[in-house]
């Protein structure tokens, strides 16, 4: 192995992702595969930016689970591979993280999962850090995208050096945020040895209790290797201490030199397994410590057992003895409402303009985006009826909202299609249907709808086709045949694989043909058996406006706002007004209008 | 110095945070930008972070923002509390209706958010939009209210390397119809003052 010096050294501004990614290419990964999910998805996305001369091979996997495998085979073959995914999508990736635990690598693995404290973008605000602890895999926890760019580039070389995944995780505030981050200019080079044949690369109970006992062993060598780490470090002095994990470092760091605070700080950047002397080390300096950390305590469960092991006893303020609230995100102004507690003294007097009460601004469907007619069309047609909607995760979960109001469940990826089938099963009576996505359905649909098939239970489910996986900012999926390498392959067709997987009743068409639509949503739930109904129609980010609608000799009955709830139409002086900046000319509102009030500009 | 940009998904809030911290590096001066990403693109609230000189966080606390631009009214009153007393706020006059006014559940009042900035802001309105619109798109009345910060005094970024991180940061086809955007919101602050 050697190095070459093939770029010169740069100072930009870089978002946390982009750091992520460009760490990678600086330290020579060939492979980097993942799944989109807020708030991880520009990692991948920002290596196939600086991948102008294609030397590494990008891939959007089919899910986490698919991509991290792959990642584990380049890494079989010793080269540097990475996988990135968000908290939630190693939920699906952890039974083969499990296992490769055990296993072991060979050419470094750098596992990306990016938490969302919040949760601002995410169903749960669970804290990969367990993860590191649950599969004995060392993890790694950025405080901005500078350290982001640093423990990216560290995390190949340490994976290599103990023979193990590394989890890099970062949190949304250093992924979604950027700093002027300098990078030496160097590609790790490298030839690959090469897939050698080994009885260690296939898990038996033997080779996993042998491994678990070296595993144990290595364990302890890691967290004395962490001990001196730069990521790992005690700063400042003073009686009192703060211990602050990941992004929260940044801000309590603001706050001290804001403040001029005399306090031992410590900051825990690579947390598993912890760095018991560095903790031991911090304890004895002071005589009491604050603990700031978003999502769980694991920093704080971590000090509390090197003060068990070590005889220490110091009191702990944080989550575990509710000083410092369990969940969301840890901001400048809540991480100094606890330091001023800790310390006993106020910093700053509450001198802030008071806010106004506004109406809200949630997230909706887009104007013109095809969903809405879908929704629209189910919901017409089931009028009256008893029907059940489970919905998924993607844009489409913006259903739930008022006026359409139908998203009734969501749990995960690929559930609304086995959640329905439950329902059936539990009311026999209730016309069920599951609505999923494109690129939800190649992640993990097709399986629970192969189960419905197996098992008979009549659901009635809805492809949502709109070419694309919109919400994380339209990454391609099997169903467009394009790739992160620029090629195309062959579409896999969805209506193809709902008929091989032998549904009896599958039906593709447009959703903004409402009168159609609707007929065949009535046909699918009188079906005896399974249906599916794949509506396509294209993202609007896909495509250009189709038209511009307007309204002429309105009556102000406000029908089309209370049925469809397009952000483009508003209220003004009585009647409805349709925003010509917003209007997408997808005409859903012409055919909600009882009074004939809406039209295309300039056709009438 | 520490800068919001408020705005709804889609109004370019990004583009517009990339521009400021790019000519801050020009100038010599290290930038962090916190970004919204995700969900809240689909006609939410996005907030933009912009913090230039020596600071680890990339996130301004309530109260310390020394200027506040906002690419629509609302979202400016709504991140009002961010700036410092006294700061800057230059609203964009346009107003993007959320879909839960429409449906009347709470009124979007403009008159009285303008006025609540009014009191507590040393407050600028542009009508960007219409700005952008006759410089060649609407798209560009993000760079309109950086043209107009700028012509305020109230950045502190050359022109010359505002211009450059605009030519960074866009398509070379649409880099003329922004320096005219740019130009435009400096003009209408000159008449502003």
């Amino acid at each position: 192995m050697w190095m070459t010096e093939r770029m010169v050294t740069l100072k930009e501004v870089l978002l946390g992702n982009m750091a992520i990614a460009l760490g990678a290419v600086h330290a020579g990964v060939k492979v980097v595969c993942g799944y989109p999910g807020t708030p991880s998805t520009e990692v991948l996305e920002s290596v196939v930016h600086y991948n102008r001369d294609g030397r590494i091979n990008v891939e959007w996997s089919t899910n986490e689970k698919a991509a991290l495998e792959i990642a584990a085979g380049v890494s079989y073959c010793g080269a540097r591979s990475m996988v990135t995914m968000k908290q939630v999508g190693l939920n699906v990736a952890s039974d083969p993280l499990m296992s490769l635990g055990v296993i072991g690598t060979k050419g470094g693995m750098v596992v990306v999962v990016a938490d969302d404290p919040g949760p601002i973008s995410s169903q749960t605000e669970q804290d990969t850090r367990h993860f590191g602890k649950y599969a004995n895999i060392p993890v790694l926890d950025p405080s901005s995208p500078e350290e982001a760019y640093e423990m990216a580039k560290y995390a190949f070389n340490l994976s290599e050096m103990l023979h193990l995944p590394v989890i890099l995780r970062p949190t949304t505030k250093v992924c979604h945020s950027s700093g002027t981050v300098e990078t030496a200019g160097s590609i790790y080079e490298y030839q690959p040895e090469g897939f050698i044949k080994d009885p260690k690369w296939v898990i038996f109970p033997p080779l996993s209790y042998k491994r678990h006992l070296e595993i144990e062993k290595q364990q302890q060598e890691i967290s004395d290797l962490f001990d001196h780490v730069p990521f790992n470090r005690i700063e400042g002095n003073g009686k009192c201490g703060i211990a602050a994990g990941g992004v929260t470092y940044a801000i309590v760091k603001d706050i001290i030199d804001a403040f001029r605070l005399e306090v031992t700080l410590l900051k825990a950047g690579a947390v598993f397994p912890p760095p018991n002397g560095l903790y031991e080390e911090f304890l004895k300096r002071v005589d009491k410590v604050l603990v700031l950390e978003e999502l769980d305590p694991v920093i704080e469960e971590q000090l509390y057992h090197v003060q068990a092991a070590k005889d220490i006893r110091r009191p702990v303020y944080g989550k575990l003895n509710g000083f410092v609230f369990p969940a969301g995100e840890i901001k400048f102004d809540n991480a100094l409402k606890a330091i001023e507690d800790f310390l006993g003294m106020k910093l700053e007097s509450d001198s802030a303009i008071p806010p106004m009460e506004l109406p809200m601004r949630a997230p909706v469907l887009c104007a013109g985006c095809p969903h809405r007619a879908s929704f629209y069309a189910v919901k017409k047609a089931m009028q009256g009826k008893n029907a059940v909607f489970c919905g998924d995760i993607g844009c489409y979960t913006l259903g739930n909202g008022k006026p359409l109001e139908m998203t009734d469940t969501c749990l995960c990826m690929g559930a609304g299609i086995t959640i329905a089938q439950g329902i059936k099963k539990a009311q026999p009576d209730t016309y069920a249907f599951a609505f999923i996505g494109d690129s939800t359905f190649f992640a993990s649909g097709m399986t629970g709808l192969a189960n419905a098939v197996y098992n008979q239970t009549d659901i009635n489910v809805i492809i949502l086709d709109n070419s694309t996986t919109a919400m994380t900012g339209h990454q391609p999926h099997p169903g467009t045949g394009k790739t992160m390498m620029g090629t195309t392959s062959q579409k896999i067709d969805i209506y193809s694989v709902a008929r091989a997987l032998n549904v009896g009743f599958v039906e593709r068409l447009n959703p903004f043909d409402l009168k159609k639509s609707v007929e065949t949503v009535k046909n699918a739930a009188e079906y005896k058996g399974i249906s599916v109904i794949i509506f396509e129609a294209p993202c609007i980010a896909l495509i250009r406006p189709q038209a511009v609608y307007t309204t002429r000799n309105c009556t102000g009955c406000r029908k089309c706002i209370r049925e469809i709830g397009c952000p483009a139409m508003s209220v003004a002086n009585g009647t409805v007004e349709i925003n010509d900046a917003l209007c997408y000319g997808c005409g859903l509102c012409m055919n909600v209008c009882p009074t004939n009030s809406i039209c295309q500009e300039g056709r009438l | 110095m520490n800068i919001i940009i408020s705005g709804v998904g889609g109004q370019g809030t990004i583009l517009a945070s990339k521009i400021l911290a790019a000519g801050a590096v020009l100038d010599g001066k290290n930038a962090r930008t916190g970004e919204t990403i995700g969900m809240s693109q689909r006609g939410g609230c996005v907030v933009s972070h912009v913090r230039t000189g020596n600071v680890h966080s990339a996130y301004i606390p309530a109260g310390k923002a020394d200027l506040l631009l906002s690419f629509e009214l609302c979202e400016g009153a709504r991140n009002l509390p961010l700036l410092k007393k006294g700061g800057q706020a230059i609203i964009n006059m346009a107003t993007v209706m959320p879909v839960s006014a429409t449906l009347g559940k709470t009124a979007y009042d403009a008159a009285k958010m303008k006025e609540y900035i009014v009191q507590n802001s040393h407050a600028y309105f542009v009508d960007a939009d219409n700005i952008a619109r006759e410089c060649g798109s609407i798209k560009a009345a993000n760079i309109v209210l950086i043209g107009a910060a700028f012509g305020l005094g109230a950045l502190d970024i050359s022109r010359e390397n505002l211009i450059q991180a605009i030519r960074d940061n866009v398509k070379a086809k649409f880099f003329d119809l922004n320096v005219k955007a740019f130009d435009a919101g400096v003009k209408a602050a000159k008449e502003l003052k």
